[in-house]
């Protein structure tokens, strides 16, 4: 009962739900890039939203099972094929020993999630299972797979009996050109407040270094008029630093919990699954909004997709 | 409890505090609620992180304030003091001579300039168990490298002057480093996973490089 790597690609991971109740000890959250399309992948094979699934990144990867699944692959692929033969995206498969999952490219878009309906063994950390890259804690080893991995699944397989294919509605839209949307930063108030307008004006576009950590973010300049080095203070996945080059830094999954740069907007917790399907090239148009504004677009999110997914979160 | 001082980003507040004392009262007073699902001392702040799907930003707001108002005074050594062996010797200290020169001492005397300070944990960050370190005593900047390592080894201690820090894991870093302990600065076995925490009072103890090699993890803590 396993999986094996053919090809692991640019960076293939174990994910899951993040890690929480840790940050003061400086554990990132970790956990799936972009929770949404997990959560859509997980209910086609019967899991729960944040159960561990295989995340690829950017560039195709292939695999080979080792035993009878179900198998549902949801995000930014530009193609599914088992066996050399297309399948689509948002549905459940029924896979056998021995069969090829070839998952391919992303385009638009940069990162695709695989869920089994066999229970991944991941190793268990601080409550949660996903893998902290930066420590080589958690997942498979710690670290991001390589070829010839072979990943065990526990001998259960999920008994539930999901629906076979996710709604045309509720598929997510892949996308190179994105709208995020943002609270102001505890650094840009006060006589730092026309950071955000400059912001908010024009698109900008995500530079070479982008990664589950961060990225880099080219357009407008920006300068904030407090220095750029702070005591360091708290920051979370979607805080949006200004360092002292002017180019605005967009934190990922895997950032630090602590940084010492002027924080300067918040990406909302409703948007934040957006910043996983963010690569090198993809284009941002950022829009201010109250923290009230966005409690109310994450209620109606999670109510529109609860018709679905059942009782989840985003993260 | 002064407005101004709190500001709510989307899911999470921040509240700058006058002193480490308040910050580490109001982590108590914060941990003590059911309502944050993180609490993140900064150096001059601490921030609290919530679930927008159950409270409101103006609620947690009101819940800050009233905690703020709770909270009771901690006093410095309140929290359990905790000893730190370290060996000073060349190869677990690649720039001893660069920090004795920048310090302008001797470097056979920079262990002893060391182990005399008393240490403080300012907080947690960069990585799992990471520690940054205030000295009590005002001593000269060192700096950071020019050119930061690839790879600074677990449990390296980095210093840049008054502060300071840990190395938890392998890592690239850009402190100059006076020495390593054996200890593991996290270990997710543990019922503690990180060995430090903010407030904390920390005493460094010279070793042999013997001592060192023997160290045996169990000891820890």
């Amino acid at each position: 009962m396993s999986i094996t790597v053919i090809k692991a690609g640019l960076q293939t991971s174990l994910q899951g739900a993040p890690f929480t109740g840790h940050r003061h000890l400086g554990m990132p959250a970790a956990g799936a890039a972009d929770c949404l399309s997990l959560a859509l992948a997980n209910f086609l094979v019967g899991k729960s939203f944040g159960a561990i699934g295989l995340e690829i990144t950017l560039t195709d990867a292939i695999f080979q099972l080792n035993a009878p699944c179900s198998i549902a692959v949801v995000g930014a692929a530009a193609y599914v094929r088992i066996n050399g033969h297309d399948h689509p995206q948002h549905h459940r498969l029924r896979l056998v020993a021995g069969d090829n999952i070839h998952i391919g490219p992303s385009r638009p878009g940069c990162r695709t999630y695989l869920a089994i309906s066999a229970e991944i063994e991941a190793e268990p950390l601080l409550g949660g299972q996903s893998t902290c890259l930066a420590a080589g804690l958690g997942g498979f080893h710690g670290r991001a797979l390589r070829a010839e991995d072979v990943i065990a699944f526990a001998d259960s397989e999920s008994s539930v009996e999901s629906a076979r294919t996710t709604p045309e509605n509720l598929r997510p839209y892949y996308s190179d050109d994105h709208v995020l949307r943002i609270t102001a930063g505890p650094e840009a108030t006060g006589p730092n407040m026309p950071i955000l307008d400059n912001l908010c004006l024009d698109p900008y576009t995500v530079g070479a270094r982008a990664n589950r950590m961060g990225l880099v973010l080219e357009g407008i300049s920006l300068i904030a008029s407090e220095t750029s080095n702070m005591p360091s203070a708290a920051v979370f996945p979607g805080t949006i630093q200004l360092p002292p080059s002017g180019q605005p830094y967009l934190l990922g999954p895997d950032a630090q919990t602590t940084g010492g740069y002027p924080r300067i907007a918040q990406v909302i917790r409703a948007d934040r699954h957006l910043i996983g399907q963010l690569g090198s090239g993809s284009r941002i148009q950022f829009v201010q909004t109250t923290a009230e504004r966005a409690t109310e677009i994450y209620r109606e999110k999670l109510s529109l997709l609860s018709s679905w997914l059942g009782q989840i979160k985003l993260w | 409890m002064d407005d101004a001082a709190i500001h709510i980003c989307d899911d999470w507040i921040n509240i700058k505090l006058p002193d480490w004392e308040a910050i580490i009262a109001a982590q108590i007073a914060f941990s003590a609620s059911r309502y944050w699902t993180e609490i993140v001392p900064g150096i001059d702040s601490i921030a609290v992180q919530f679930d927008p799907a159950l409270t409101a930003p103006d609620e947690a707001a009101r819940m800050v304030s009233k905690q703020l108002a709770d909270r009771t005074v901690v006093t410095p050594g309140a929290l359990p003091a905790v000893t730190i062996p370290v060996c000073y010797e060349p190869e677990f200290a690649p720039d001893r001579d660069y920090i004795a020169n920048r310090l302008g001492i001797a470097a056979k005397d920079l262990p002893s300039w060391h182990v005399a300070q008393l240490h403080r944990v300012a907080m947690l960050g960069f990585m799992p168990g990471f520690a940054y370190l205030e000295s009590n005593e005002n001593s000269p900047a060192i700096g950071r490298l020019d050119n930061p390592r690839q790879l600074v080894a677990a449990g390296s201690i980095g210093i840049i002057g008054q502060q300071s820090c840990i190395y938890s894991f392998d890592s690239p870093g850009g402190w100059p480093i006076i020495g390593r302990t054996p200890l593991r600065l996290f270990d997710p076995s543990r019922d503690q996973p990180a060995l430090l925490s903010a407030g904390q009072n920390i005493r460094f103890e010279s070793i042999s490089k013997e001592t060192f090699e023997h160290w045996q993890p169990e000891a820890d803590g």
